[in-house]
């Protein structure tokens, strides 16, 4: 660290030296050629040019001497166009100036005085290129020599021959493409031999300097592509060749890679297109040790792009997909030390220019997918530590289509996920199922559920390679919930359809196994009750809707069954009594059987399964509130659960907990309904008001004051409700009698904020009876 | 202007994937200050993702959470009103306005709010406002064929309340609006 700083100031402290020579001299010159003293101004830039001869600076410090110097070169090209065009001098002074000691002044002045002598045109053009590319030869150290090569490229930039020179005496374009060209090879000779320069420990900073330089060697690529005379076809036979040739010869990777990207980036699409071929035969190349990867992704993107701005870039005869394909495979199957990196990296750009430029061909993309699953069925060794990259390129399509269906329809996408670590497979599947949600994407027949959930199976089952310690519970509920959601995108419009659909969901999720099941398989309950509907809607149309609704009546039973089984008594309590209710809406013979089934189940669990009392109250208003809402049990069945809603009410261990129950049951009696009312409540007077009798009993039991009038005010609410709803046997007497105890009991309540809650459901209850029925109870 | 979510409902796994993206496209931070959630919510992750839409919010448990610290019912001030909240399978007969009514003068609020039978509604009855925002999912019911997903938007000012009412029929919103004046002198007493 100490070290780099103490080069970087060394460095600092050379180039402000040499940069204040080249100010003085630079001065000088300018103030001689002001005084028309050509040779003393000569004499100040050679001065000034021999500070370019330098070996301690460092590129970057050396370019900028560089460019401080070639920018004072230009007073000395405006001061000799201005003088010496009219006065016909130039070729004296051309020939003046190679009488200059040192090469590297000589050489700046030559091509200095040479560009503007190829300005006056009082000689062949042609010529002068020739001999200031030849000269430059003179230079072989790699940095001043490249600066040197940089210098005549930028100088001769405005005078090159292009498309309108016909003319053979001044040089036509192909004239300027092997100047170029040459320019092109002797610089990338001299950038190549800096790495074999010095020791070899100096290697990484060797190689960072040349990345530093690499611009000035790939500006001669730029040059020729602006040359208008390019043609394709010159591109062809003659420019391309030769650059590709000057890139094998070199054996450079640095070289061949950043060149390579060179052509790629600087040269336009339609002579890539009709190169194709001899570009990746080069890149195939096995001698070269080319990193292909990069070349070839940055091409395919290339072409990719081209393609997708207009279809019709890209002609018919042209496969793009297939040539690639093709010399990836081979590139792959030829260079067995691939990393599987590089394998999938290369694999993912074939999959996007299948994706980008042949959207419809799903078949395309299935070929990349297999061909790399036969590279990693081959030699599974090769598959080892790239799941990260093979689970990325897989989620590449899944991003592009937007669509699980056509996911679905590669064949070769699963196969796949065997060759991707538990964990990242796993994330994969989250991924996908998520994205099922998020698009709202409907997967429609059971064929498909079938491939979704097999492609699914790691959060479907426990899978053989899963590591041996339980999961994070929170993460495992995550994920299996977003199974359960899942559940609600296998939906299809046809009802027939639907049920196949259900029962290939089953057939995957029970294989969850117990701490799966209570995530899952609701869902499928919840979509089974909604099919019930939906044929019970189409019941004028579809004849055999009975058969069918029974049978999915049974598939709700076994799902529930499997519940129960691994003892989630809660949750399937809720289900029964959910299903129940759908059974009874069928209001079929068949259906109510099993109603009464689901009903009678609940019933089980409620007192055998439900220990906690508060559980349990909240359980029985569950069951009585189903109850409440059935319409077509028969008497027969509606009698016995009726009986055994109070039954199991009364029984309930606390005394609140009775008073409260037995009073929903009222409800059952008021506004219950059975088949044999067809619908209307049954409004069963005398039993609404034995119940609140009992409930009224009960409360009197309570040991606790303030619990006592609580209930007492509720139990008055629910006369008030009955007789809201036109129960006239609701008597005024009833009610003052409660209101009579409330009031005898209410001074005795400790003061607490309880008790003002009473006080005040109280008073807003009298106060409402007054306004409602006009009742009123003064105090005595 | 204070604007208070009332949702619920959700069911999530076991009746619905996912809310849908219209409302996810409306319900974003920085809008609204309190939630009023009327349970069913089933799923961990929604609780997370209403605590991201405002900090206040409030939960009441629905007959299929399994949640055991959200409370059964409860009751929030907001501004001038006093507003109840209950998920709603407690009440017998579910769903009917006279019973809701029962839990309304038990709690004494202005505001009586509750779910659970995946029907929208928004009423005054006997001075007192009642809202029912359905399910936010529009998720399957026993009690209601063919749920519209719905939740409800209050905006409270001083004695008013303005409802809106969002609902979505065939993926198309409908918004509409009903306001509330809270009758400030006469208090039941």
């Amino acid at each position: 660290m100490t070290g780099t700083l103490a080069m970087e100031s060394e460095q600092a402290k050379y180039l402000e030296a040499a940069k204040e020579v080249v100010k003085r001299e630079a001065f000088n010159m300018q103030r001689c050629l002001d005084k028309g003293q050509l040779m003393d101004g000569l004499r100040h830039a050679t001065e000034m040019l021999n500070e370019l001869r330098t070996s301690i600076l460092m590129p970057k410090s050396y370019y900028e001497l560089y460019m401080m110097v070639t920018m004072e070169l230009t007073h000395l090209t405006m001061y000799m166009s201005a003088e010496f065009i009219k006065e016909n001098k130039i070729a004296d002074l051309y020939e003046l100036v190679q009488h200059a000691g040192n090469i590297i002044p000589r050489l700046y002045l030559l091509i200095t005085v040479g560009v503007v002598y190829i300005k006056s045109k009082e000689c062949s053009r042609k010529d002068i290129l020739q001999d200031l590319v030849e000269m430059c030869r003179g230079v072989q150290h790699p940095l001043r020599g490249l600066f040197l090569r940089n210098f005549l490229l930028t100088s001769t930039r405005d005078v090159l021959p292009d498309v309108d020179e016909t003319s053979a005496d001044t040089g036509t374009v192909d004239d300027s493409i092997d100047f170029i060209l040459l320019n092109f090879s002797e610089m990338n000779k001299l950038w190549v031999r800096m790495q074999h320069q010095g020791h070899s420990r100096d290697r990484t900073k060797r190689e960072q300097e040349r990345l530093e330089l690499k611009i000035l060697v790939g500006t001669n690529l730029e040059r020729l592509s602006r040359l208008e005379g390019v043609t394709v076809s010159k591109y062809q036979n003659h420019v391309l060749p030769a650059i590709l040739k000057q890139l094998i010869n070199c054996k450079d990777s640095i070289a061949q890679e950043y060149l390579m990207d060179c052509i790629i980036q600087v040269f336009p699409d339609e002579f890539h297109l009709k190169t194709l071929d001899i570009f990746l035969d080069t890149c195939c190349q096995p001698q070269g040790a080319v990193n292909v990867r990069n070349i070839l992704i940055s091409k395919i993107g290339r072409l990719s792009n081209y393609a997708q701005a207009d279809p019709s870039n890209i002609p018919e005869d042209i496969k793009l997909f297939e040539i690639f394909s093709g010399k990836v495979t081979q590139i792959i199957q030829s260079r067995t030390e691939m990393p599987p990196e590089d394998i999938l990296a290369l694999q993912s750009a074939l999959i996007k220019l299948a994706l980008n430029v042949y959207p419809s061909e799903t078949g395309y993309v299935d070929q990349v997918l297999q061909n790399s699953f036969n590279i990693f069925e081959e030699d599974k060794s090769r598959a080892k530590g790239c799941s990260t990259e093979l689970s990325r390129m897989l989620r590449v399509p899944v991003d592009h289509y937007q669509d699980i269906l056509t996911i679905l329809q590669l064949e070769h996408f699963t196969p796949l996920f065997s060759f991707l670590d538990h964990r990242i497979r796993k994330e994969l599947c989250v991924y996908i199922m998520e994205h099922v949600i998020q698009t709202d994407t409907y997967i429609d027949s059971h064929d498909q559920v079938d491939l979704f959930l097999t492609m699914m199976t790691c959060l479907i089952s426990d899978q053989p390679d899963q590591p041996k310690e339980p999961e994070d519970p929170e993460d495992f509920e995550l994920q299996q919930s977003l199974v359960g959601r899942a559940v609600h995108q296998m939906t299809s419009s046809v009802p027939d359809q639907q049920f196949l659909i259900l029962n290939m969901c089953k057939k995957h999720l029970l294989n969850g196994g117990d701490k799966r099941i209570q995530y899952t398989l609701p869902s499928l309950v919840f979509r089974a009750m909604e099919l019930c509907r939906v044929y019970f809607e189409l019941k004028e149309e579809d004849e055999k809707w009975e058969k069918k609704v029974c049978k999915i009546l049974q598939y709700i039973n076994s799902l529930l069954s499997a519940l129960v089984k691994a003892e989630y008594w809660d949750l399937a309590l809720r289900l029964f009594l959910q299903s129940a209710l759908i059974c009874d809406l069928m209001g079929i013979q068949t259906a109510e059987t099993i109603a009464y089934e689901f009903v009678s189940r609940a019933f089980a669990i409620y007192e055998e399964e439900v220990s906690d009392s508060k559980a349990q109250l909240v359980a029985i208003s569950l069951i009585i509130a189903t109850f409440e809402r059935t319409i077509n049990f028969s008497e027969e069945n509606h009698e016995p659960l009726r009986s055994q809603c109070l039954r199991a009410s009364s029984k309930l261990l606390k005394k609140p907990d009775q008073c409260r129950a037995v009073s929903l049951c009222a409800h059952i009696y008021w506004s219950g309904k059975n088949r044999e009312n067809e619908g209307s409540a049954m409004r069963e007077t005398k039993r609404v008001l034995d119940s609140m009798k009992k409930a009224v009993r009960i409360s009197n039991q309570c040991m606790e004051p303030s619990v006592q009038v609580q209930l007492f005010v509720e139990l008055l609410n629910k006369y008030i409700y009955f007789l809201d709803n036109g129960c006239t046997d609701v008597t005024q007497a009833m009610i003052s009698q409660l209101v009579g105890k409330i009031r005898d009991d209410m001074p005795g309540l400790e003061a607490s904020e309880a008790t003002n809650q009473i006080v005040q459901h109280f008073n807003s209850t009298l106060a409402y009876i007054k306004s409602k029925h006009g009742m009123s109870f003064p105090t005595s | 202007m204070v604007l208070v979510l009332v949702i619920g409902d959700m069911h999530m796994p076991y009746r619905k994937a996912a809310l849908p993206q219209k409302f996810k496209k409306l319900l974003v931070p920085g809008k609204i200050q309190h939630i009023l959630c009327t349970g069913n919510l089933c799923l961990r992750e929604t609780h997370d993702y209403l605590k991201n839409i405002a900090s206040d919010v409030h939960i009441v448990r629905g007959d299929f959470d399994t949640n055991t610290s959200y409370p059964e019912q409860k009751v929030v001030t907001v501004g001038a009103f006093k507003i109840g909240l209950i998920h709603g399978h407690q009440v017998v007969p579910w769903g009917d306005h006279d019973a809701i009514a029962t839990i309304r003068r038990q709690l004494d609020v202005d505001v009586m709010i509750s779910g659970h039978t995946h029907k929208l509604e928004a009423y005054e009855k006997d001075g007192k406002f009642y809202i029912n925002p359905g399910s936010v999912t529009g998720a399957y019911s026993a009690l209601e064929r063919d749920p519209v997903p719905a939740f409800i938007l209050m905006d409270i000012q001083s004695n008013t309340l303005v409802t809106y009412v969002y609902s979505l029929a065939n993926d198309e919103m409908e918004v509409k609006k009903i306001e509330f004046k809270k009758s400030v002198p006469e208090r039941e007493e």
